[in-house]
């Protein structure tokens, strides 16, 4: 019972802070699936305009496929994961681990939202959550939404997190 | 009209006879006692090389704590094994005391010196509470230093009282005994060298010269001995212990006392020794007073040394000569009132630049250590530099009007104005016994410009997770503009290429909102925030957010302790 009211309030909260931070618009998902990541992008930097979003790929998210957007450049970076991970019968040990859409022009006062999808390894620990670091690049600074609380502390009490979604038990 | 021509011519005419007689006699006394003055030359020369050598070793301020191990306010797990505390210059321990939580004090006598660190032993392992580490060290300017810090075990309890009361009766000891040294010094000495030079024969004045002198020797030792007792916090019971004889000794007092002990000697000497040597053995004398009071205290200690020193010395020759040519004169004027003319002549000839030159070192001097006006009134060093300068206005008023008004008549025998003369040199000698007091409180003060480098010492603290590590220390470290110098290092100590690092003060307590500022690379390896302004002393919070690489920040913090300024 506590726990549902746990979950209710972190969900309010959740909202709440929605309109101030990028998060990922989908925040749970079970290990083992294929996960449709919708990064949120709600204001510029310090009121300047977007012009670059990438996302660094965690670990144990694997078969990872960026969606093209007009007006942005697309790139992936490549490397080798830290594991094998079994992707349909086969051992995938490298692939994307960031995701960069740059040369774009988001205003401030303009909302936008970028996307890609990956496959969550089964054997990514449930019920806890895993981080998507993203940095946001404008015309001469940069928000870092990179921090991970630390073990006990209030996700809310920092000031640029890192989107993350929930890993719910295998289906 | 005319009677004041010829008088003018007369004086003329014995100023030239008399410096005649004084080259003369000098150049006989070399002659003939070439082989002593050898001597006196060679004693001479040495006092001041034992001045100069102890000149760099006392090149420096006050000593303040820079850090110490446990930090002030730390919260430690389990007893440490051993305490350091680092200092801005090397230090010599007086006495470490350990005060556990029921205020008992623990005496901790094993220590090594490492540079300008003390490292000591813990011999005992200690129960959870707030413990004070109580230290008192003796700088380089001979002045001890103290302080405490204050670390718990387990978790903070009430600090224990730890007792920093100020010994009056000893203090009433220093500065009994300081004064007396200065009677000792400038009356004694002074008038030797104004009876062997200036009074033409006359011995007005001599057993008023050996008493201020005897005086001078009983003091000077009884000086040493208490600065020792100062020095160790021990109380004036302690005296007849060696080991607070040997830290006296061992304080740049040391060479006060020992060149003062010189400067009495040589002083009695030309009284009661031949008299073929008394001029010798006064100008001896008058330059040891100097070189005493160039060995040891604030002016001397104070930057530039190369400035400072021979300041205080000519400053000490300068009031020497003064002070101690007032009582001979006097007494002189009163008793022998015929004889007394050209020693009166000879005095009020010479006394224009020794005022010259006492008044440009004064003036550099006050400035060297009061830096800037407001630490007139703002310290208690100040004040005590108002007060003197009040006397001094009186000294000099009276000392004008005897110099300008009553000497010429009183060399022409008015005994009227004889009268008064002797009665105005009293009350100079009254005056310049008070600013023998007020120059003796100085003793109990720092002035202004040792305070104004504790204050500009850094604040800093050492952050340490396993994560990263960070050096930042915050100068000055006290409230209002200051800058940061921050080294940031891996968690184990190796380096760390920080991408960008962020300062972020904070003090939840004062409802002032965290302050954050990016840091800039200067190039030497350190990141540095300028143009800063800490509003308000106090405990704050200081967070380094380090960004590691693009998609990774570590962020450290740890409590900095502001000074109020």
């Amino acid at each position: 019972m506590n726990k549902y009211l746990l979950s209710g309030c972190a969900l309010a909260l959740g909202t709440g802070t929605a309109f101030a931070h990028i998060t990922l618009e989908t925040q749970e998902a079970a290990v083992g699936s294929t996960y449709k990541a919708i990064l949120r992008v709600p204001h510029g930097c310090e009121g300047k305009a977007t012009t670059a979003v990438r996302v660094q790929i965690p670990e144990g998210v694997i078969s990872v496929k960026p969606m093209p957007k007009p007006g942005w450049t697309l790139q992936v970076k490549k490397g080798k994961y830290e594991k094998s991970y079994q992707l349909y019968g086969e051992a995938v040990t490298s692939g994307v681990r960031e995701v960069d859409w740059s040369g774009g022009s988001l205003p401030d006062e303009f909302y936008d939202e970028f996307v890609f999808r990956g496959t969550l390894a089964a054997d990514l620990p449930a019920g806890q959550t895993l981080y998507f670091p993203v940095v946001q690049e404008c015309d001469g600074a940069a928000d870092r939404w990179i921090e991970i609380p630390a073990a006990g502390q209030d996700e809310d009490a920092l000031e640029y997190p890192a989107p993350g979604i929930k890993l719910l038990p295998k289906k | 009209m005319i009677s004041l021509a010829a008088r003018s011519v007369g004086g003329a005419g014995r100023r030239l006879r008399g410096s005649d007689m004084s080259v003369a006699s000098f150049q006989w006394t070399t002659c003939r006692f070439g082989k002593r003055a050898g001597w006196l030359a060679i004693g001479l020369a040495t006092i001041m090389l034992l001045a100069v050598i102890a000149a760099p070793n006392q090149a420096f301020a006050h000593a303040a704590l820079v850090t110490a191990d446990p930090a002030d306010g730390m919260v430690l797990g389990q007893s440490p094994t051993q305490f350091s505390l680092t200092f801005s210059e090397p230090v010599s321990p007086l006495v470490l005391t350990l005060v556990r939580p029921d205020g008992t004090p623990l005496p901790l006598t094993a220590f090594r010196l490492n540079d300008q660190t003390v490292e000591i032993d813990n011999p005992r392992t200690l129960g959870p509470g707030t413990h004070v580490l109580s230290w008192r060290v003796i700088s380089a300017d001979g002045h001890p230093v103290g302080g405490s810090v204050l670390f718990s075990i387990g978790a903070p309890s009430a600090a224990p009282i730890v007792s920093e009361a100020v010994d009056w009766g000893l203090r009433s000891a220093i500065w009994t005994g300081r004064v007396l040294l200065y009677i000792g010094l400038f009356l004694g000495v002074g008038g030797a060298f104004a009876i062997a030079w200036l009074a033409k024969g006359g011995r007005s004045g001599q057993r008023f010269a050996i008493a201020a002198m005897l005086c001078g020797l009983v003091a000077a030792p009884l000086s040493l001995g208490f600065q020792g007792l100062d020095a160790l916090g021990a109380p004036l019971t302690h005296l007849s212990q060696p080991v607070v004889w040997q830290t006296g000794l061992g304080t740049s007092f040391g060479w006060t006392v020992l060149i003062a002990l010189i400067a009495l000697g040589l002083g009695l000497f030309s009284l009661v020794g031949p008299r073929a040597d008394a001029r010798l053995f006064a100008l001896a004398g008058l330059a040891s007073v100097g070189a005493a009071l160039a060995a040891s205290g604030h002016a001397s200690a104070a930057e530039p040394q190369w400035l400072t020193r021979p300041m205080v010395f000519l400053h000490g020759v300068g009031i020497a000569f003064w002070a101690g040519a007032l009582a001979p004169l006097g007494l002189a004027v009163r008793r022998q009132p015929a004889e007394a003319g050209l020693f009166l002549h000879r005095f009020s000839q010479a006394i224009l630049p020794v005022v010259a030159v006492l008044a440009a070192t004064g003036i550099a001097l006050a400035v060297i250590q009061v830096q800037a006006p407001a630490a007139l009134l703002g310290t208690a060093y100040g004040r005590l530099l108002l007060v003197k300068l009040a006397l001094l206005f009186f000294l000099f008023t009276l000392a004008a009007t005897n110099r300008w008004k009553l000497t010429a008549p009183a060399e022409a025998g008015e005994t009227e104005v004889q009268r008064r003369l002797v009665r105005s040199i009293g009350v100079e000698m009254l005056i310049v016994l008070a600013i023998f007091g007020v120059a003796a409180g100085w003793r109990f003060t720092p002035p202004p410009r040792a305070l104004a480098i504790a204050a500009a010492q850094p604040a800093s603290i050492h952050i340490h997770t396993p994560k990263a590590m960070a050096d930042l220390s915050i100068t000055p470290g006290h409230a209002g503009p200051v800058s940061a110098s921050i080294v940031v290092m891996t968690g184990d100590f190796g380096p760390l290429d920080a991408r960008q690092v962020t300062l972020v003060l904070s003090k939840p307590d004062s409802g002032i909102e965290p302050i954050k500022r990016p840091a800039t690379k200067p190039g030497d390896g350190t990141w540095r925030v300028d143009d800063l302004v800490i509003p308000v002393a106090g405990r704050w919070t200081a967070r380094l957010d380090i960004l590691v690489s693009d998609f990774e920040m570590v962020k450290i913090e740890a409590q900095i302790d502001i000074r109020a300024e």
